[in-house]
């Protein structure tokens, strides 16, 4: 590996382990207290590759905007890396399931915000984005405006702007739901490819078990609200992963497992 | 995403100069008919009011051939007392405008950024919003007399609605997952204002600019009519009065050339500000 800063692409960054332990989240709503999480203990090694499963409405964005320090908790506690959660760390990247790209700024101006928020100036900066850019395959879009993209190509700004403080910590909610399905396959495949390579430690928020079998090193299921951790089920399969993979064994039997995990919880999942 | 408060609806669609329906017809997007169509529509109209005038279908008294007119217009534009009037006009429209729009956008602007002044103050806009404003222009000549204050005054009132309301509902369209990842890069409060709320805010507040600039030179003309010594609306008002009735329409054209170059002008200036669409 390579040792030169700023980060490149196959330098890695390492990442931060995550805990939580006994963490419980009621919301306050009109109707009443709405318990969301339920003493949730959730360990997460460094570098490694989580995916979170559950029936809808059982919490699973309300955790990772815990863990992001979007949203207080009632008790219990979460640690990301030595701290606390806090919004606005650097080392932790959140992507949600809408690029959210800003219409007035083109492509590469995306990318450059969050250097823009975090009052980052510098020569080291420019360079950075255009490697960002081509890590995400945009390099010829840099200049276009954002709202004339594709949504996948969209989605490929926002994962781009999510790496650009180069986070230990990934969070992502969703972030190919939006796509059709043949987009979502790709794009998940890059990102494994570069999890692969940078070793973040990565929290993934999915309805596909099969997204989750691919993509993970582990797979958290939730059960129905308020959220408890009803099934985790370890991912055995080699890396680099490959699309090839799902037609095996063990990739079938690993997504059963996570199936069963959730059998009788209600709410759909694909 | 559930929003804690459903933001108000902007009063104002942008109006865009030509509906969005797609072509069907290749010949429709070709220029020379796109110029040339309401051209003829325009040449027909014209002469269909000149055959009418003429043959005594209508009254040419009161409604002068389009010929009269257009001759009243050349005759008007040698006229001293005619560019006088149009002068005072403008500038009232012009003065209203700014003083309207701008209070418009800071009325606007304190209502959607701070929930204690919607709280308080938006039964009250859209209560004057629904209310016919021009009502107030006898009231404005009793306060301020028949000088130009009165015009500007009902001109400002009367643009001043929909920039507030544009504003407010602009500022209200930030979209709650921006929010959030201006959030997730600890964005400070300014910073979320001016690279998140105000280029969100653009190009709905500047409809309602837009729409207030057409509504200023309303609001000029109706002050004059309802007393003044100067100004086209007086002009129009005394021809008609003489039964000089195409010198009156050679006006009326007159203001709507004023009122095409305004919005111009203001389309002009919001393809340079605003070069996004939403
Ligand atoms: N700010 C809030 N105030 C009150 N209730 C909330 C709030 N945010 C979420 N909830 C409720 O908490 C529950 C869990 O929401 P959350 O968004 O975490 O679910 P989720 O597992 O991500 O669902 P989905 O798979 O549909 O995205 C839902 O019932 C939701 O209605
Ligand atoms: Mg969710």
């Amino acid at each position: 590996m390579t040792v030169t800063a700023p980060p490149a692409r196959g330098a890695i960054t390492a990442g931060e382990p995550i805990r939580l332990t006994s963490v419980n989240k009621t919301y306050t709503t009109a109707t009443g207290p709405l318990p969301v999480l339920q003493d949730i203990d959730l360990h997460i090694e460094t570098g490694e590759f989580v995916s979170l499963v559950g029936p809808s409405g059982c919490g699973k964005s309300t955790l990772l905007k815990i863990i992001a320090g979007l949203i207080p908790f009632d008790n219990g506690t979460v640690h990301v890396g030595e701290q606390a959660p806090k919004e606005g760390r650097r080392d932790v990247g959140f992507m949600l399931q809408q690029s959210v790209l800003m219409p007035w700024l083109s492509v590469r101006e995306n990318v450059t915000l969050p250097f823009a928020i975090a009052r980052e100036k510098g020569s080291h900066i420019a360079p950075r984005v255009e490697e960002l850019l081509e890590l995400v395959g945009l390099s010829h879009s840099a200049d276009m405006n954002s709202w004339e993209l594709s949504g996948g190509m969209q989605q490929r700004v926002a994962l781009a702007r999510t790496l650009a403080l180069d986070p230990r910590v990934l969070l992502m909610d969703e972030p190919f739901a939006a796509l059709d399905e043949f987009k979502r396959e790709h794009l998940g495949l890059e990102v494994t490819k570069m999890h692969e390579d940078m070793g973040k430690t990565s929290i993934l928020v999915t309805h596909s078990i099969p997204e989750a079998v691919m993509m993970s090193d582990r797979i958290i299921a939730l059960g129905a609200r308020p959220g408890r951790v009803v099934g985790d089920i370890r991912v055995d399969l080699p890396r680099p992963r490959s699309a090839a993979m799902i037609a095996t064994p063990e990739f079938q039997d690993i997504s059963r497992q996570v199936r069963e995990a959730l059998a009788g919880e209600d709410g759909s999942i694909s | 995403m559930t929003t804690i408060q459903t933001p108000p609806q902007p009063a104002v669609v942008r109006a865009e100069t030509v509906p969005h329906t797609k072509p069907k017809d290749p010949l429709l997007s070709r220029t020379w008919v796109k110029v040339g169509l309401p051209l003829l529509v325009l040449a027909l109209g014209v002469g269909a009011w000149e055959v009418a005038s003429q043959t005594g279908l209508v009254n040419p008294i009161t409604v002068p051939p389009a010929s009269d007119t257009f001759a009243a217009m050349i005759d008007l534009s040698t006229k001293d007392y005619f560019w006088h009037a149009a002068w005072i006009t403008l500038q009232e429209t012009l003065l209203g405008f700014l003083i309207g729009s701008t209070l418009g956008l800071v009325l606007g602007a304190l209502t959607g950024t701070f929930a204690v002044f919607r709280t308080a103050l938006w039964p009250f806009i859209v209560a004057i919003q629904n209310t016919p404003r021009v009502a107030l222009a006898p009231v404005f000549l009793t306060w301020f007399g028949f000088g130009m204050t009165s015009k500007v005054v009902m001109a400002a009132v009367i643009c001043f609605f929909p920039v507030v309301i544009n504003t407010v509902a602009g500022l209200s369209s930030v979209d709650a997952n921006a929010r959030m990842l201006f959030r997730t890069y600890g964005a400070t409060t300014s910073q979320t204002f001016f690279r998140l709320t105000l280029p969100t805010a653009a190009p709905v507040t500047f409809a309602g600019i837009k729409t207030a600039l057409t509504l200023a030179l309303l609001g000029a003309i109706v002050g004059e009519f309802v007393g003044a010594s100067e100004g086209l609306g007086v002009l129009v008002n005394e021809f008609n009065f003489q039964l000089e009735v195409a010198m009156g329409f050679a006006v009326v054209v007159y203001l709507a050339v004023i009122g095409l170059i305004l919005y111009a002008l203001i389309e002009w200036l919001e393809r340079r500000l605003i070069t996004w669409s939403n």
